[in-house]
């Protein structure tokens, strides 16, 4: 049963890791993103395959009793941390588009002028 | 010899950027830029249309005003923000903020530009509450009014009566400094504090407002409490950003 439960975890993060690859490959997700996403799966790929045996240690070491609780509590965290650094992206984006819509009708409203005095064609 | 000649005279005066940002504001802007250049037929209007869904573009565009039209709605800040750059680009030397749904009257504009010239200030605030004045609204809006000229007050050291007024005359320094930092959504009262942290003088002027030519509010009922909210985190945020350094 260990086993199979093994097997089931261990495909699922080969899945997504290939499934990040394939993305990569497509240009599906930025160079920004893709680093990371790619060092995520390659941990999780990691994590299942050599890495839950040590769970029970590390999860000693730092106190936890309950293995499972450790390692939902790494997911959350590192789920929180991605979260925010989403936010922090998209904050800086809406700043460029901010930028981008004032300049472009700066200089549309500039074109329009420029063509009424007939120095553009 | 106390003559001078009227291009001297035309030399020495301020170039005068007069800021209109409109959404949906086609129904006022008609009574509201003539009366300006009427009044002030010297001083040079920029319409900012912020993708108003209305027909404030074409109206705008038969009015005698500079008509800029954002592709997509920005909010208040950010078409504010536009006039900021065109006023910094062109190098003028006054910008003035007038809303476009008539609420900020033409004939006390140039109450603000004294006000600028005459204080040595970076921005003048135009109050509807210094001197006694009065304004009609509701009780909560006033109160929320009050809460936040008292909070800037305390921040600025210096006194504030009408921290939500977007009726400001700015000069190259302030201008400057908005054109790199403004905020998007209900600007004016974070707008103090920025000012205030990169060590821009501010002041008030009073002036008398009328009510709203068109349209409704934009802050109201419910949202009333998410703009108390908003304005109140935007505060403490710019209490603890990195300041801007104004030129």
């Amino acid at each position: 049963m260990q086993t199979y439960g093994h097997s089931v975890v261990f495909t699922t993060t080969l899945v997504v890791f290939l499934f990040v690859l394939w993305l990569v490959r497509r240009h599906s997700i930025g160079e920004r993103f893709a680093g990371l996403w790619l060092l995520i799966s390659v941990s999780l790929l990691i994590a299942s395959s050599v890495g839950y045996r040590y769970l029970f240690l590390i999860a000693g070491l730092v106190g936890v009793p309950y293995a499972p609780s450790a390692l939902f509590f790494l997911a959350i965290a590192g789920l929180t941390l991605l979260i925010i650094e989403l936010f922090a992206w998209v904050s800086k984006l809406n700043d460029r588009t901010r930028v981008l819509t004032q300049q472009l009708a700066l200089l549309r409203e500039r074109f329009d002028r420029e063509q009424t005095a007939g120095r553009v064609r | 010899m106390n003559t001078v000649s009227k291009s001297e005279k035309r030399d020495r005066e301020p170039r005068v950027l007069i800021i209109i940002p409109a959404f949906n504001e086609a129904a006022s802007l008609p009574q509201l830029v003539p009366r300006i250049r009427e009044l002030c037929p010297r001083y040079d209007t920029a319409i900012i249309n912020d993708a108003s869904t209305d027909d404030t573009l074409r109206v705008a565009h038969a009015l005698p005003a500079r008509v800029i039209s954002l592709p997509c709605n920005l909010g208040i800040g950010g078409a504010m923000q536009t006039g900021f750059c065109i006023a910094r680009d062109e190098s003028y030397d006054i910008a003035v903020q007038v809303d476009g749904d008539g609420q900020h009257p033409a004939d006390q504009l140039h109450l603000l530009i004294q006000g600028l010239q005459q204080s040595g200030c970076d921005i003048v605030i135009g109050s509807r509450f210094l001197n006694g004045g009065e304004f009609q609204s509701t009780v909560a809006r006033r109160l929320g009014i009050r809460i936040f000229s008292l909070w800037l007050s305390a921040i600025c050291h210096t006194r504030i009566t009408d921290a939500t007024s977007g009726f400001r005359a700015l000069n190259r320094r302030a201008i400057e400094l908005f054109s790199r930092s403004y905020a998007e959504d209900y600007p004016e009262v974070e707008a103090i504090v920025v000012a205030h942290r990169a060590g821009l003088r501010i002041c008030e002027v009073p002036v008398a407002m009328s009510a709203r030519v068109q349209g409704v509010s934009s802050i109201g009922g419910l949202r009333s409490v998410g703009y108390m909210v908003k304005v109140s985190l935007a505060i403490l945020m710019c209490s603890i950003r990195r300041r801007q350094i104004a030129s």
